[in-house]
């Protein structure tokens, strides 16, 4: 307390949440390292490419899932609003609608399950492991329903008259390049720096936080604390809508199974990061990083081709690994603490 | 809040609330002025808190008037009340752990420069409230690494950060060591002489007389009286509390000095249980004095195998047995009834009766394990009865009890099963003074049933009236043991005080 001319790196590292980034940074970079040892192709212009483009999803799912663990939530109904978004926007331009009008659209309707998320948990006090079990299973009969129970035709079919527009947006989303890295990128970069913002810098941020570190004391200081909950599950549907129409302008077709287990993706990409199951902990930042590794193992166990079967066992074990890190070193925190 | 002139700050009539089953408060009058400290005063759930709830928002009044300076107000919410200067610092401390000082005090009415945060000048604003108050802190750290006593200089800054005029204190000395006390009854004269009205809620009713004016006193849920602290005494002030007079505060029991019981040699576990040797014996009780953070809690989770010891023996019965596990303390007739009843003692979600059943399992199911539910219920039973716990069935849950009766069942979960040892950490904490004399007469019996006895408190004058022999601790070290007979305050100040000097210290590394 006394010293507060404090080393500013050290101040840094010790920031909230700093210190599980960097650990994970660092692992990510011996990760990469060790590919690129394997196969030079890895760390490739290619390749990189490839892979930033790979992260995007990864990232922008991770935010949406990190908003509502540091509340102290979950939000399983990730995966299946990705697939309800790409099956939406995919049905609604085969029909003939024009396709930004059909991304409006799905995107209310996916704005609309989070909210109803919300109201579930923060209302009517459903724990939120089973609401958003029930929203899940739900939006996946959505997205089952809205074709009949099939996948769409491609969305740039001949003889459409939104084919050019729909072109378009599938370059926008997907295929084009900006400075010689791909958009989807970009998207998933610009809806970091906003929600970092929002979350390192605004009240409402500061009460996603407070509330997943205590509801009691947030509730009686006068925060609002439905609404708050509302809007980190909203951002939750809103980042899975985003990663539903990367994925429809990817194939360019709706797939019902579209963005399956994403939701367990994103807590992993979260957790990885730093980000506590828990709640009141964690930054953005992890999510970069997480959602990094991820596809990073993602990517090159296949450049140094070995089976999916390996890799899903290698990620497991890094979820947990990263998390009981995090533990062991929090508790050694505590004993320090008592010992004082 | 512009100039206010009446002669009330606060006034409440007629004011009551039910919930599902329960009348919390009946027709209950209150009345504050600026500039004062007015005591609430009344055992557990005779509605004090309930009452505060009421006026700081938290809870909707059923029916009855409320005036905040002299103003009518209807429906009551925490942001109103804030907007009020209606200001409460709970019991339970309700802190976000994860936020830095600065961000819990502004908590809810964050500034803001535009759409963002401004940082900077919430803590320039925190440090200079915390400086008005003297508090050496710095509003950048972690709430989570500070402790209790901090955590609520914390509170109070916080509340005066919102420029409350009305000051609620819930039990605010229950966690504190005896000078933070102190600073906290600076800190609250200092509100009082700029004209802050402060009401006072305690149990520990020999710490009145250092700041407060005026009293109230509720019973059951209603208003018994208001007078001037100055014209009552202790015991008026009690008997009013709990509508009878009680006879006697430490009722107190002469048994035969049996055999030894429990021998403690050399015990060492971390930097608050240093080569802590002491034996007990059947027929007394033993009392652990010193000040909070002596290491006596954590002596006896070490004795009790919660926490790893690095070194020391056990006996018990002249016997050494091996402690490394809860489980192996309680097989081997060692039980302990910890301090903090809702975080360590109690399954606060689960029924009064899986609470008591839970450590008895062994004993209530065959060698499949399959639980005799008959059994289970006698044992329930016989533990209600003996403890006269007041509850409407024992399939309530333990957190919805009074905190004498939560105690009591913490206490008599282990009561049914044989026992040699049994160790009490705290046990008459946030209870009230009823409810005190019941453990007191719980320990008694146990004494009278050859069981030893460890009565750790922190309050000397229950300590000096139920133990037979006091050990004294500070800073992890038993710094005396006397018997009562030779006890007196003032001794065991001085041995809890015995803080080694720096030289001592340098002298025993060497």
């Amino acid at each position: 307390m006394e010293n507060k001319k404090q080393n500013p790196i050290k101040k840094f590292v010790s920031a909230r949440g700093v210190g599980q980034v960097l650990t994970v940074l660092v692992g990510l970079v011996i990760l990469c390292f060790i590919f690129n040892l394997i196969n030079s192709n890895f760390l490739g212009p290619r390749n990189v490419a490839n892979l930033l483009r790979q992260i995007a999803p990864y990232i922008i799912i991770g935010i949406g899932q990190g908003y509502v663990l540091i509340t102290a939530n979950i939000d399983l109904s990730i995966g299946s609003v990705v697939g309800m978004s790409c099956m939406m926007i995919a049905t609604l331009i085969c029909n003939g609608l024009n396709p930004y009008l059909a991304i409006l659209i799905s995107l209310i309707a996916c704005l609309a399950v989070g909210v109803i998320n919300g109201e579930l948990v923060a209302r009517c006090k459903l724990p939120p492991f089973v609401a958003t079990l029930g929203t899940q299973t739900i939006c996946r009969g959505i997205a089952q329903l809205v074709n009949g129970n099939l996948n769409t035709d491609s969305i740039v079919g001949a003889g459409s008259q939104w084919r050019e527009v729909a072109e378009g947006v599938r370059n926008f989303c997907y295929y084009g390049k900006t400075f010689g890295v791909y958009n989807t990128f970009w998207i998933a970069l610009v809806i970091w720096l906003i929600f970092n913002f929002i979350l390192a810098y605004t009240s409402t941020g500061r009460h996603v936080y407070a509330i997943g570190s205590n509801v009691e004391a947030s509730k009686l200081s006068g925060v609002n604390v439905p609404r708050t909950i509302v809007k980190a599950y909203l951002i939750s549907s809103f980042c899975a809508a985003v990663t539903g129409l990367i994925t429809c302008a990817q194939s360019g077709t709706g797939t019902m199974n579209a963005g399956m287990s994403y939701e367990t993706f994103a807590v992993a990409a979260s957790v990885i990061g730093g980000i506590s199951t828990m709640g009141g902990t964690g930054i953005l930042s992890g999510v970069l990083v997480g959602a990094s590794v991820w596809a990073v193992m993602d990517n090159g166990l296949q450049m140094v081709n070995t089976q999916v079967g390996l890799k899903n066992v290698v990620v497991g074990m890094i979820v947990i690994l990263s998390v009981l890190i995090d533990v062991v070193r929090r508790s050694g925190k505590l004993s320090f603490k008592r010992n004082k | 809040m512009e100039q206010y002139q009446g002669e009330y700050i606060v006034e409440l009539d007629g004011i009551c609330k039910s919930f599902p089953g329960v009348k919390a408060l009946d027709n209950v009058r209150f009345r504050l002025r600026s500039g004062e400290v007015m005591a609430l005063l009344g055992e557990n759930g005779a509605g004090k808190s309930t009452l505060m709830k009421v006026l700081s928002g938290v809870y909707q009044r059923d029916s009855g008037t409320m005036k905040i300076f002299g103003q009518n107000i209807d429906a009551m919410n925490p942001k109103r009340a804030q907007e009020l200067g209606v200001a409460i610092i709970h019991q339970e401390l309700n802190m976000c752990q994860h936020l830095t000082v600065a961000e819990n005090m502004f908590l809810g009415r964050e500034k803001k420069k535009g759409l963002v945060v401004a940082q900077r000048q919430m803590n320039e604003e925190a440090g200079r409230i915390l400086k008005s108050l003297d508090i050496d802190l710095d509003p950048t750290t972690l709430v989570g690494s500070l402790p209790v006593s901090k955590q609520q200089m914390v509170e109070i800054a916080k509340a005066l950060s919102t420029n409350a005029r009305i000051l609620i204190m819930d039990e605010p000395t229950s966690a504190l060591t005896s000078k933070e006390i102190e600073e906290l009854f600076r800190i609250v004269r200092q509100l009082k002489a700029e004209g802050r009205g402060i009401v006072y809620i305690s149990h520990r009713l020999e710490e009145l007389q250092h700041i407060v004016d005026r009293v109230t006193i509720m019973r059951d849920g209603q208003y018994i009286l208001e007078n001037d602290f100055a014209a009552m005494d202790m015991s008026e002030i009690i008997a009013n509390m709990v509508g009878r007079e009680i006879k006697e505060k430490f009722p107190r029991v002469h048994c035969e000095k049996g055999r030894k019981i429990l021998e403690v040699k050399h015990l060492n576990a971390g930097r608050m249980v240093r080569d802590v040797s002491f034996e007990s014996y059947e027929g007394e009780i033993l009392g652990l004095a010193g000040l909070m953070g002596a290491g006596r809690t954590e002596t006896t989770r070490a004795i009790f195998g919660v926490d790893p010891k690095e070194s020391g023996q056990i006996f018990i019965d002249g016997r050494e047995i091996k402690i490394n596990n809860p489980m192996d303390a309680i097989r081997n007739g060692l039980v302990l009834a910890p301090e903090d009843r809702k975080k360590d003692g109690l399954c606060t979600k689960l029924s009064v009766r899986s609470n008591i059943e839970l450590p008895n399992l062994d004993i209530a199911s065959n060698k499949l394990g399959v639980v005799n539910r008959g059994k289970v219920t006698r044992m329930v039973d016989e533990a209600i009865r003996n403890f006269t716990i007041k509850l409407a069935s024992p399939e309530v849950d333990a957190g919805s009890l009074s905190g004498g009766n939560q105690q009591k069942v913490v206490v008599s979960k282990w009561l049914t099963r044989q026992s040699r040892v049994v160790i009490f950490d705290e046990p008459t904490r946030g209870i009230d003074v009823a409810a005190k004399v019941e453990i007191y007469h719980i320990m008694n019996q146990l004494k009278q049933q050859g069981i030893s006895v460890i009565f750790v408190s922190s309050e000397m004058p229950e300590v000096l009236g139920i133990a037979d022999r006091v050990i004294v601790m500070c800073d992890g070290r038993i710094t005396g043991e006397m018997d009562i007979s030779d006890a007196t305050q003032e001794r065991i100040l001085e041995l809890a005080t015995r803080f080694e000097t720096k030289l001592d210290a340098a002298k025993a590394a060497v």
